[in-house]
């Protein structure tokens, strides 16, 4: 057993039974307090330091994904990441490769916005019906693999529907690393991908490689949205890379500001629906997009002031 | 530059300005000519809510780099915005715009980038008889204060034979293409059999 399934399967268990509120394992014992959250603290901070910074970054880029109508291209790209991780879980139980999760959930999304990619109008498809091909492609293949794979069932599902409260060190890792690199980047080209985004054709005239900075966006995001999957799961990562960008061009006084709003927003998605799965007994993914859905609705009425 | 419906004003236009290779051919360019561009303005999607500073900062990511955001020149995009009298609508978001607003803006972020060519494709498109004779006037102010060549399309034959010093008319489909004067193109017998109409009722 690798040193990371050693930890999910037999130090975390452990950890989790140790410091879990006793109301998780007693419904009627009190609720968790913060005190709870505090002493929990040392099992929980990878997951909730790894849905922070992903909802930060995703949200950042969410809004190149948002003003650029990709949304379906990244549904597109997470169910392909969670078909990536079942795929990599099954040869490695049925077939012994080794493949590492995150490989496969690379693998796939970069497969999946490859064919995202394609001149879909040269055959008279709209990209909405071939992406929705895709995307169905993906969401049953991975439950149809992870139907076959009884061991890791708990982990395909945590996957899936982004259920998983715990994310090992190296993922956590993994997420800030990339994460990193998606800030530094799309703060150095934000202005650039606006710019070829309004106005393509005029960028193209004043001599910006459009195509390539396009193709770089999209690169960044697979590669966010791949590794984030894995960590967090697939809900979550879909929910970070749309709903805080749309509260924050609710409420940005122009494109600039969007960008850190979004990525605020995104990081207290993260936070805030952690804690709130924490202290209310909930599942994390879920809490974590209806905390990013209700900052949407909260920045509907701020939105109506600030035109008036 | 004026023509039909498919008549090729388009195809020919985005060759001129480099997003379509010529079919046959090829696009002579003088060293050092730096060209504008404005599109039309009813073909923006309102999704971006960039505001008009931003859109006028754009017409300045010429040079290498100059997008990073240390890189952009704040003055620059204000005197420009102040010289086609859009001062005041820095703040504004581009979408809110009247369209007029928008002719300006775009205007700005052309004049941003000193271009010596500028190519405005129906920069008059929509608009009513005064917001066309303003618009017009400012493009020839504008083009006079910065010595620029400006190849306008338009579908407005008066518009055309008011402001234009010279007229290209293409036609596809009788492969016709006359070059010259206002009154030249106008009174060629090509132009006319295409444009009987227009011709008739005295539009032209």
């Amino acid at each position: 057993m690798s040193d990371r399934r050693l930890w999910r399967w037999a130090v975390a268990p452990l950890l989790l039974a140790a410091c879990s509120p006793a109301h998780v394992m007693n419904p009627a014992a009190p609720s968790p307090t913060w005190a709870d959250f505090v002493a929990a603290w040392p099992l929980f901070k990878e997951a909730v330091l790894a849905g922070s910074i992903a909802g930060a970054v995703l949200g950042f880029l969410g809004v190149f994904i948002l003003v650029r109508r990709m949304v379906f291209v990244t549904a597109t790209l997470t169910q392909a990441s969670g078909l990536g991780v079942a795929l990599a879980f099954y040869v490695d139980i049925h077939l012994g490769l080794g493949l590492p999760p995150i490989a496969g959930a690379l693998l796939t999304a970069l497969g999946a916005s490859v064919l995202a990619s394609l001149p879909y109008e040269r055959l008279h498809l709209s990209r909405e019906s071939a992406l929705a091909t895709l995307w169905l492609l993906c969401s049953g293949g991975a439950i149809i693999v992870g139907s076959r794979i009884a061991q890791e069932a708990h982990d395909i599902a945590g996957i899936l529907f982004g259920s998983a409260v715990l994310v090992s060190p190296e993922d956590l890792t993994m997420v800030a690393g990339v994460g990193a690199l998606g800030l530094i980047l799309g703060f150095l080209g934000h202005e650039i991908l606006v710019f070829s985004g309004f106005d393509a054709d005029a960028a193209r005239v004043q001599g910006v490689p459009v195509r390539i900075f396009e193709s770089g966006l999209l690169a960044l995001v697979t590669l966010e949205v791949a590794v984030a999957t894995r960590a967090i799961g697939a809900l979550p990562v879909f929910a970070f890379s749309v709903l805080p960008a749309v509260a924050a061009l609710l409420v940005a006084p122009g494109m600039r500001w969007a960008f850190p709003i979004a990525g605020l927003f995104g990081g207290l998605s993260g936070l805030g629906g952690y804690m709130c799965a924490f202290f209310f007994d909930l599942p994390v993914g879920a809490t974590q997009t209806a905390v990013a859905c209700l900052l949407v609705v909260a920045m509907v009425p701020v939105r109506l002031l600030l035109r008036r | 530059m004026i023509g039909r419906n498919g008549s090729g004003k388009t195809t020919l236009f985005r060759t001129m300005l480099g997003l379509l290779p010529p079919v046959t051919g090829e696009i002579q360019r003088k060293p050092g000519v730096q060209i504008g561009y404005v599109r039309q303005r009813l073909a923006f999607d309102d999704i971006y809510p960039v505001t008009a500073h931003e859109v006028v900062e754009m017409g300045a990511m010429r040079k290498a780099w100059s997008f990073l955001p240390w890189g952009q020149d704040s003055k620059s995009v204000r005197a420009a915005l102040e010289e086609v009298g859009a001062a005041h609508l820095e703040r504004r978001e581009f979408r809110t715009l009247s369209e007029g607003q928008k002719q300006r803006v775009l205007l700005a972020r052309m004049i941003v980038g000193r271009p010596n060519l500028a190519l405005l494709d129906e920069p008059t498109a929509a608009m009513d008889a005064v917001a066309e004779h303003e618009a017009m006037s400012l493009l020839d102010q504008i083009r006079r204060h910065h010595n620029m060549a400006m190849i306008v399309v338009s579908h407005h034959l008066p518009v055309a034979k008011k402001w234009a010093e010279r007229v290209l008319f293409v036609d596809s489909e009788s492969r016709l293409v006359l070059l010259g004067t206002p009154d030249e193109v106008f009174g060629h017998e090509g132009f006319k059999a295409r444009y009987a109409a227009a011709v008739e009722e005295g539009l032209v």
